[in-house]
C-alpha cells in the first residue's frame, strides 16, 4: 500500500513539475511576464551586455535587437510555434510573439520576456497549418476567446520557451559549452566465434 | 498488487510522456489533420433545387466526408497526402481513376498529394496534385464558414496538378507562378502540361490579405480571380471573392462572372454569424455552368451561424436563391417553374 501511495505522490509530483506556467509572473499592470535578476560579479557590465546582445541576434530572423533608452539595455521581438493536441493529432496550434528586454549593470543583469501575443493557426487548403490573418490575442485576454484548457496549454509552452531562452542566455553570457556526450563504440573481435 | 503497481507506473509514464510532447523543441514527426462532416437539408420545394456542390440530399440526414491529411517535414523537404472518403470527398469533388465524376467506378480518393522543398527561407518549390489556389471557398468543410457553397466555387477549379514556385518578398508580399496540367480537376493531363497559373499575395495592413489569381490555358480557359479578407475588428471580418471566366475556344463560348461578399460577426466567444451575398452572371454563349443557363444570372443569399463546442462546429444555415428568369432551373413543389428557391441546412463539422 505504501508503494501505491508513493507512486501516487510521484505522479502528482511529475504533473506539478510539468505545470510550467507557474514559472510565469504577472507584473504591476497584470500582464504576464517572465522576469529574472541575475548576479554576475565576475564580468564587467559591458561584456555581459555585448554577449547578451550577440545572443539576441540569434532569436529572430526578421528582427534585430534594438538599443533601449536606458544604459546597456536592448530589446528584441521574436516568436515561437506552439503545439496542440495529443499523440497522433499533435500539430502546430499557433505562434506566440514576445519581446525580450535586457539590461546589464555592474555586478548583475536583468531581463524579462513579455508582450505575449497568440496567433492561432488553421489548416489551409493545402493541408498546412498556417496563421489565421488578422487574429491576434494577448494572452491576458485569452479567457474571452479560448477555454481554460487551451489557455493553460499555451501558457505552459510560453513558460517552457522562457526557461529555454533563460538557459541559452545564461550559456551565452557565461560562455559555457554544451557538454558533448561521447558515445563509446564497443569493439568486437569478429575472428572469435 | 503487482497489477496495481504496473498500472500506476504506466499512468505515471503516460503523464510524463504526454507532457513531454508539449515542448517546442522539435517538429511533430507526422502531422495528421482532417475533418468529419454530416448534415441535414430541407429544400422548401420538397426537392433539391439549389445546385450547391455539397449538401445535395433532400430531407435526409447525410454524410459529407471523412478527410484525412498527412504531412511530414524533414529539414527543407516535406510532403502532404490528403485522402477523403464519402460523397463530398469522392464523386462531388473528385474524379474517379478514369477522370469521370462517377461513383460507380473506382476512385483514388486523393485531394492533395504533393512534395515540397524550401530552397531558401523565402523560396519554395512544390509539385504534385494540389488543391487549387483560386477562389475563396475550399472543399474541406472545416475551411469554409458557410456549409453550402457559392456558384463561384462550384464553377471554378477544385484541383490543379502541376509544378509551382513561390517567392516571399516579405511577410506582406509573395508571388507564385506555376505550370499546370491542361485540364482542371483531373489526375492526369488530357494531352499537355500547358496551363499557366500565378498568384500575387499582398497584405497591405495587419489582418488584410488579398490574392490576385490567374489561370490560363488552351484547354482550361482563362479565369481571373480576386480573393480577399479583412479582419477589421476582433469581432468583424469581411471577405470578398470576384471572378471572371472565359472558356477555351475548343470548349465553347461565353463563361461566367460573379462576386460574393462575406461579412461575419462574432456575437459571443463560441458563436459567429455570417452572411454570404453572391451575384453570379452567366455570359451568352455555348458554355453551360452549374447554375442558370447562358445569358442569365442568380442572386444568392446565405445566412449561416457557426456555433463552436471545442473542435465541433454546428452550422445552421438558411439560403435563398433568386434567378433572373422563371425558366432558369428552379421549380415549386408542384413542379411549376419559379424564380426562387430556398433551403435549410443543419450541418455538424468536427475538425482535428
Amino acid at each position: 500500500m505504501k508503494k501505491v501511495f508513493g507512486l501516487l505522490v510521484l505522479i502528482m509530483t511529475v504533473q506539478h513539475a510539468f505545470a510550467q506556467k507557474d514559472s510565469l509572473q504577472v507584473d504591476e499592470n497584470n500582464n504576464y511576464v517572465y522576469y529574472k535578476v541575475v548576479e554576475k560579479a565576475n564580468l564587467p557590465a559591458d561584456t555581459v551586455y555585448e554577449r547578451a546582445f550577440n545572443f539576441a541576434k540569434t532569436l529572430s530572423k526578421e528582427n534585430k535587437p534594438a538599443k533601449g533608452q536606458a544604459d546597456k539595455a536592448f530589446n528584441i521581438s521574436s516568436k515561437f510555434i506552439t503545439y496542440g493536441g495529443m499523440s497522433l493529432v499533435r500539430k502546430e496550434s499557433g505562434e506566440v510573439k514576445y519581446t525580450l528586454n535586457f539590461q546589464a549593470a555592474d555586478g548583475k543583469y536583468r531581463y524579462n520576456l513579455s508582450n505575449f501575443v497568440f496567433i492561432p493557426y488553421k489548416r489551409d487548403r493545402y493541408g498546412n497549418m498556417t496563421a489565421v490573418p488578422g487574429v491576434e490575442v494577448a494572452v491576458e485576454k485569452f479567457a474571452a476567446k479560448y477555454s481554460q484548457k487551451e489557455k493553460d496549454a499555451v501558457l505552459d509552452q510560453i513558460a517552457a520557451q522562457s526557461l529555454a531562452i533563460e538557459a541559452r542566455l545564461k550559456q551565452a553570457i557565461d560562455r559555457t559549452k554544451v557538454p558533448v556526450k561521447q558515445i563509446e563504440v564497443k569493439k568486437v573481435n569478429t575472428g572469435n566465434w | 498488487m503487482k497489477k496495481r503497481l504496473l498500472l500506476l507506473s504506466f499512468a505515471a509514464l503516460s503523464v510524463f510522456a504526454a507532457k513531454a510532447q508539449d515542448t517546442t523543441k522539435t517538429d511533430p514527426p507526422l502531422v495528421i489533420s482532417g475533418s468529419v462532416d454530416t448534415y441535414y437539408k430541407y429544400d422548401f420545394s420538397k426537392h433539391s433545387n439549389i445546385p450547391t456542390s455539397f449538401a445535395s440530399d433532400q430531407n435526409s440526414i447525410s454524410i459529407g466526408m471523412i478527410d484525412l491529411a498527412l504531412k511530414k517535414k524533414v529539414g527543407k523537404a516535406s510532403f502532404v497526402g490528403e485522402l477523403s472518403f464519402g460523397p463530398r470527398g469522392q464523386v462531388q469533388s473528385l474524379p474517379n481513376a478514369a477522370g469521370a465524376y462517377d461513383e460507380s467506378a473506382n476512385s483514388f480518393h486523393i485531394q492533395n498529394l504533393y512534395v515540397s522543398y524550401d530552397v531558401t527561407d523565402k523560396f519554395n518549390l512544390t509539385g504534385g496534385y494540389m488543391a487549387t489556389f483560386m477562389g475563396y471557398e475550399v472543399i474541406s468543410p472545416a475551411g469554409n464558414f458557410n456549409y453550402s457553397t457559392s456558384y463561384l466555387f462550384t464553377n471554378g477549379p477544385f484541383q490543379n496538378p502541376g509544378f509551382k514556385a513561390t517567392y516571399a518578398f516579405s511577410s506582406k508580399v509573395s508571388l507564385m507562378a506555376g505550370i499546370f496540367n491542361d485540364s482542371w480537376n483531373l489526375y492526369t493531363s488530357v494531352n499537355k502540361v500547358n496551363t499557366f497559373g500565378a498568384q500575387l499575395m499582398v497584405s497591405p495592413v495587419a489582418g488584410w490579405t488579398a490574392y490576385l489569381n490567374v489561370l490560363s490555358g488552351k484547354l482550361s480557359g482563362t479565369e481571373f480571380d480576386l480573393t480577399t479578407s479583412y479582419q477589421i475588428t476582433d469581432m468583424f471580418k469581411l471577405g470578398l471573392n470576384a471572378a471572371d471566366f472565359k472558356p477555351a475556344a475548343v470548349v465553347g463560348t461565353g463563361g461566367f462572372t460573379g462576386v460574393a461578399l462575406y461579412p461575419q460577426v462574432a456575437v459571443a466567444k463560441d458563436v459567429t454569424l455570417g452572411l454570404r451575398g453572391e451575384y453570379f452572371k452567366t455570359k451568352s454563349g455555348s458554355y453551360a455552368t452549374v447554375g442558370p443557363p447562358p445569358g442569365s444570372s442568380v442572386f444568392a443569399t446565405t445566412f449561416t451561424a457557426n456555433i463552436k463546442a471545442g473542435p465541433l462546429t454546428l452550422m445552421p444555415e438558411f439560403r435563398l436563391d433568386s434567378n433572373k428568369n422563371d425558366t432558369d432551373g428552379f421549380s415549386t413543389s408542384s413542379g411549376n417553374a419559379t424564380k426562387t428557391a430556398s433551403q435549410f441546412v443543419l450541418a455538424a463539422v468536427y475538425a482535428f
